[in-house]
């Protein structure tokens, strides 16, 4: 199967990178386009698209920016570009190889909201990218195409680029409201919501990269070309970030409704010799796949709800039988514990708990009670904290040990018997 | 109303009676002079009756490893005695890990009733109730037991360790 | 005003309310740790978790608002269970060092668990160790590893005093409250934090291991502090006075009291007080019951009147007394001395009308306004100028003065005693010994008399409300009120079997004989 590369068409031409190769590939037509419409119209057309956020939480787009209030200076357009969810690196390559296409797109988006400052939060890992970013910027305003009175529409729109520090809880949109405002990275109580009162306690709209990168062929080509691609309730093309035990990992851009197993023979399949155990479709915070189910799925946001997971931010996990699952597990929980802000008590100290419970089965101290313990625990972090943090290290736990739970068995076996311990039942 | 019994006339005579309680009393002299061994009282007090170890007689302050005193000061015993006995100042320890102990603990133990209700309070194993019970004085301030007595007296060689040690406490995490 | 069903009771609340603030209100219990009514809604602890009718996952009653036609409830299984877990969550990494820590008996983690929790741990991992006695400022120390990070504190630092010396340093179960390296916890208003801590973590250093709070009783006040007149509660023991505590009137203090207002209980208690009547002059000085050193204070102010008229004697009143103290002596010396000579002695005039915008007002009297009152309706116009002038001509011949409860607020103490030691005759009622007032040259009288604590009444605060507080505790019963004084003055014998005793004994343990078992 072939890659339909919409958004990622030019991201092997190096020109692309600078206003002028961009430029010659069509760059901000699609802008001047835009701001001859109706915001209103452009409105209506993402909704019409179905364009569903491509961040995790697979909001749609249109209604999102319907929430704004109708009036109300100023608002804000946040670009989330704080890529923290282990296993994706898709808004990474956009933001090294195709800046502009992020640039326009979020002119676009604030041109439809009506936002007169936007603000990219990239993660502070991403140096380059940053950089990258900064440069399209600066070359954006030298050529008229930011600041006041962009293109001759009478639309101003000023964009900045904020670094963030690397806290994967900045990614959550009210933390990253939080940092930008300059204060501790922690998600906000909803309500109210960003669309309501957001960043400075304005209206604003976060959207991921890729959402606003969309934006633009969205415009380009009307809704109905964009609904071509994909399923009916999960139209569209999506950036995949596959890694794991594949022979090829790395970003392919298919549309969505894709069978799981096509993807993973796109990307060269399994290392010869190996069997497929696991697969985690949407990144460290979805709910693991065993292999029957991964070989069922396809990949849309409905299918993957249906079997329990989620596709989240595209980054596809594959798993052979060369790992071990207590020890994936581990690793997942270790890094929830590490990055939970600490703001709610369910997350602060169950991903904390966790954590230990898990590290102690690995090490070989293990006992029965610790598998269902784990899925108490998770079970009472599900959906009792502000953001969804506590979930995301809750439901890979769930899954593991509901899942695996003859390897998790296994793993407390081995221990009592290399350390000659005799089993408590 | 209370009836005054009196003694018979015949009971008035009160030599038959003097005389059996006598020959009682010689009975067993001789009886015990050569039976010693089954005697049944003690030559108190050069001779002392040996009591369980877990008599409630006078109370012990423990300490920890390096002897200073366990308590924590957290006046449980003194809130639980019945007889509102134990008398206890905190201060702040320089130490954080050890934050609060007693500058002064004292036990009235003309008060005290010896109910070992203290030593059940206590949830440091800081007070218990040991196996000595003579308190005899001359002096009533001596019935007045202070932390020097009640932990370090010399009958107790330097003092009875706690069970429970806080250092290794807070090495496993507990 | 909306209309919703609480447990299946009906309650009504303002609009804009909160469920939280409906449960307050239909007076049912409802598990939280970070929302205080005097406080933003932080929406951490996620104890208050409700089921709401036509909401699947449960919601937080403290950022919910009450919509007319709501049903809600907590008592169901599903929000018990959650509760309860919520308490483990909360319990996994706190120490459990109840027998060290002062809040222990008030905690809200013990009664919450008590109450909501009672279930067996299964945590068997290592607690997270962190730094213990912090010293945080001049009067608040920290132990992290009790705090359950709330954020109550952060939050009165950051809203109620603007301050914002408070912050939570690092992230997850490292979390720490903590100030900026130099910026220590310094303001009239720390040891709110301390009271709004629902654990142990945050402890007053004045009141740090002094007394375990099971020994303590409480009794409504009036701040005597300043002329705001905080509500406060005194809690007090066999022993005197330990800790004064805001009480809650949204008219006056809200929620809250200041630091200086928190020592005013210090010079109440016995080892401070003037327990005997004293008698003579400079360096002679003869002790005797308060009740004869009255009784001979009255006869001479009547042997001075007959001699000499009513000029001859001044009154002087401060701010520091009750409405009904007042009245009692004005009635004793307007209608039955004639007086006309009395005084309002005014401690610091240049700051009267200072206030630091919150709470704490430069008129360190609690009732000044009740004593401005009390003159005006005795007809008093009595101006300073007239007493100094009445003095220095040897006009006046005795001085009665109602002198400060409090002698650490008037700096003008010794200046005032050598003006009024210039009379023949001074009677004084004083709480508490005075340096300057046993070097006066006159032949003196110093009364003692009972403090705020100790007596029933009424002070107009500066708004001209008049609150009315209750006797809380007696610490010196030989001391007398000015109510009692004026009635000796007047040579009644006072009714010795109805007067107040003192507590006296061994302490006692409210916690077990009164509120059941620990």
């Amino acid at each position: 199967m072939q890659q339909t590369k919409l958004l990622s068409e030019h991201y092997d031409k190096p020109e692309f990178q600078n206003l002028d190769g961009y430029k010659k590939h069509g760059g901000y037509a699609v802008l001047a386009k835009a701001l001859k419409m109706d915001p209103k119209a452009i409105i209506e057309e993402v909704k019409a698209s179905g364009l569903r956020g491509r961040g995790g939480a697979g909001f749609p787009t249109g209604t999102k920016w319907s929430f704004l209030p109708a009036n109300g200076e100023p608002r804000y357009l946040l670009c989330n570009a704080d890529e923290g969810e282990p296993g994706t690196f898709k808004d990474r390559l956009m933001m090294e190889r195709a800046p502009h296409q992020l640039i326009e797109g979020m002119i676009i988006s604030a041109f439809a909201i009506g936002s007169k400052k936007s603000y990219i939060y990239i993660r502070g890992e991403y140096d380059y990218s940053i950089a990258c970013v900064r440069k399209a910027i600066d070359e954006a305003y030298k050529a008229g195409l930011l600041g006041k009175n962009i293109l001759g529409s009478g639309f101003d729109h000023d964009m900045d680029v904020y670094a963030g520090a690397g806290a994967y809880i900045c990614g959550e949109e009210t933390g990253m409201i939080s940092s930008i405002e300059g204060l501790k990275g922690q998600p906000k109580l909803k309500p109210p919501f960003p669309a309501v009162q957001g960043y400075l306690r304005k209206p604003t709209i976060v959207n991921n990269v890729e959402t606003l990168a969309a934006v633009k062929y969205i415009i380009r080509d009307g809704a109905a070309a964009y609904r071509k691609y994909g399923t009916e309730k999960s139209p569209g093309t999506k950036l995949f970030s596959v890694s794991g035990n594949v022979t090829k990992p790395g970003n392919i851009e298919v549309p969505l409704g894709i069978s799981l197993k096509d993807m993973i023979e796109m990307c060269g399949g399994l290392k010869p010799g190996r069997k497929l155990k696991a697969v985690i479709p949407g990144g460290s915070s979805a709910p693991v796949l065993t292999a029957d189910e991964a070989m069922k799925a396809t990949m849309d946001y409905e299918c993957l709800a249906q079997m329990g997971s989620m596709l989240g931010s595209g980054a596809v996990i594959i798993i052979d039988d060369s790992n071990s699952m207590v020890d994936l597990l581990d690793v997942i929980m270790h890094f929830y514990h590490h990055e939970s802000c600490g703001q709610c008590t369910p997350c602060r100290e169950g991903t904390g708990w966790l954590s230990k419970i898990v590290h102690r089965i690995l090490k070989g101290d293990g006992e029965p009670k610790d598998i269902d313990l784990i899925k108490k625990v998770s079970e009472q972090m599900m959906g009792k904290t502000i953001c969804a943090l506590s979930d995301a290290a809750a439901m890979p736990a769930i899954s593991f040990v509901t899942k695996f739970r003859g390897e998790f068995e296994q793993h407390l076996q081995k221990a009592r018997t290399t350390s000659g311990g005799v089993a408590h039942a | 109303m209370s009836l005054v019994k009196r003694p018979s006339p015949a009971a008035q005579w009160y030599l038959p009676g003097i005389l059996a309680g006598m020959w009682f009393t010689l009975k067993k002299m001789i009886y015990n002079i050569f039976n010693q061994k089954k005697m049944v009282t003690l030559n108190y007090p050069e001779e002392k009756y040996e009591y369980s170890p877990r008599f409630k007689g006078n109370h012990v302050l423990t300490v920890k490893k390096d002897g200073s005193i366990r308590c924590t000061a957290c006046m449980l015993c003194a809130t639980n005695c019945p007889a509102q006995c134990i008398k206890i100042t905190a201060a702040e320890h320089d130490d954080p890990t050890v934050e609060k102990y007693p500058i002064a603990y004292e036990i009235d133990v003309l008060r005290c009733v010896y109910c070992g209700f203290c030593e059940e309070a206590c949830p440091v194993d800081a007070i218990r109730m040991g196996p000595e019970w003579q308190t005899a004085g001359l002096a009533g301030s001596k019935f007045t037991y202070d932390i020097q007595q009640l932990a370090y007296r010399p009958q107790l060689k330097g003092g009875v360790q706690s069970v429970l040690d806080d250092q290794e406490r807070h090495k496993k995490g507990i | 005003m909306p209309k919703l069903k609480i447990n299946g009771k009906d309650v009504e609340v303002p609009a804009g309310a909160t469920i939280i603030q409906a449960y307050k209100a239909s007076g049912q219990d409802i598990c939280h740790y970070c929302w205080h009514p005097g406080l933003s809604v932080a929406g951490v602890c996620r104890l208050c978790m409700v089921q709401v009718e036509g909401i699947p996952k449960l919601q937080i009653a403290c950022n919910t608002e009450a919509k007319d036609g709501m049903v809600v409830n907590n008592n169901s299984e599903m929000v018990k269970e959650t509760v309860k877990w919520g308490l483990d969550f909360h319990l996994i990494n706190h120490p459990l060092d109840c027998p060290i820590c002062d809040q222990a008996g008030e905690c809200g983690l013990q009664d919450q668990y008590m109450q909501f929790g009672a279930y067996d741990p299964e945590m068997a991992e290592q607690k997270v160790k962190k730094s213990k006695v912090v010293d945080l400022g001049p009067t608040v120390v920290l132990d992290s590893e009790r705090c359950i990070l709330c954020s109550r504190c952060t939050r009165f630092c950051d809203e109620v005093t603007k301050t914002s010396e408070l912050g939570i340093f690092n992230r997850g179960d490292h979390s720490e409250i903590g100030i900026v390296e130099g910026k220590p916890l310094n303001n009239n208003y720390t040891l709110n934090t301390v009271d709004i801590c629902p654990v142990g973590a945050l402890t007053s250093k004045d009141f740090r291991f002094r007394q375990r709070v099971w020994y303590l009783k409480e009794a409504d006040s009036i701040c005597p502090g300043c002329s705001t007149g905080c509500n406060v509660k005194v809690h007090y023991n066999e022993e005197g006075l330990w800790r004064v505590k805001p009480r809650v009137n949204p008219d006056v203090n809200g929620h809250w009291m200041c630091d200086v207002g928190r020592n005013t209980y210090k010079y109440v208690n016995i080892k401070n007080r003037l327990l005997a009547g004293k008698v003579g002059r400079r360096d002679s000085w003869m002790e005797m019951s308060p009740n004869d050193a009255t009784r001979t204070a009255g006869m001479r102010l009547k042997d001075v009147v007959d001699k000499h008229g009513p000029e001859s004697v001044a009154l002087v009143l401060t701010g520091q007394y009750t409405n009904e103290e007042y009245k009692d002596l004005l009635v004793y010396f307007v209608t039955g001395l004639k007086l006309k000579n009395i005084f309002h002695w005014v401690n610091n005039p240049e700051k009267l009308n200072d206030f630091d915008g919150l709470l704490f007002r430069g008129d360190r009297n609690p009732n000044t306004k009740g004593l401005e009152a009390a003159l005006k309706l005795a007809g008093s116009k009595g101006r300073w100028e007239d007493l100094q002038a009445g003095l220095n001509g040897k006009k006046i011949k005795a001085v009665v003065v109602a002198g400060p409860e409090d002698q650490s607020v008037y700096p003008d103490m010794n200046e005032k005693v050598a003006l009024f030691a210039q009379a023949d005759n001074l009677v004084w009622f004083t709480a508490c010994p005075s340096d300057a007032l046993n070097g006066s040259g006159a032949e003196t009288w110093q009364i003692p008399v009972k403090t705020h604590a100790e007596k029933a009444g009424t002070f107009t605060n500066f708004q001209g409300k008049e609150q009315k507080f209750p006797l809380a505790t007696t610490i010196v019963p030989q001391a007398l009120t000015l109510s009692e004084a004026a009635e000796v003055l007047a040579g009644k014998e006072l009714n010795w079997a109805l007067r107040p005793k003192s507590l006296g004994g061994a302490k006692n343990n409210y916690a077990t004989t009164e509120r059941g078992a620990l």
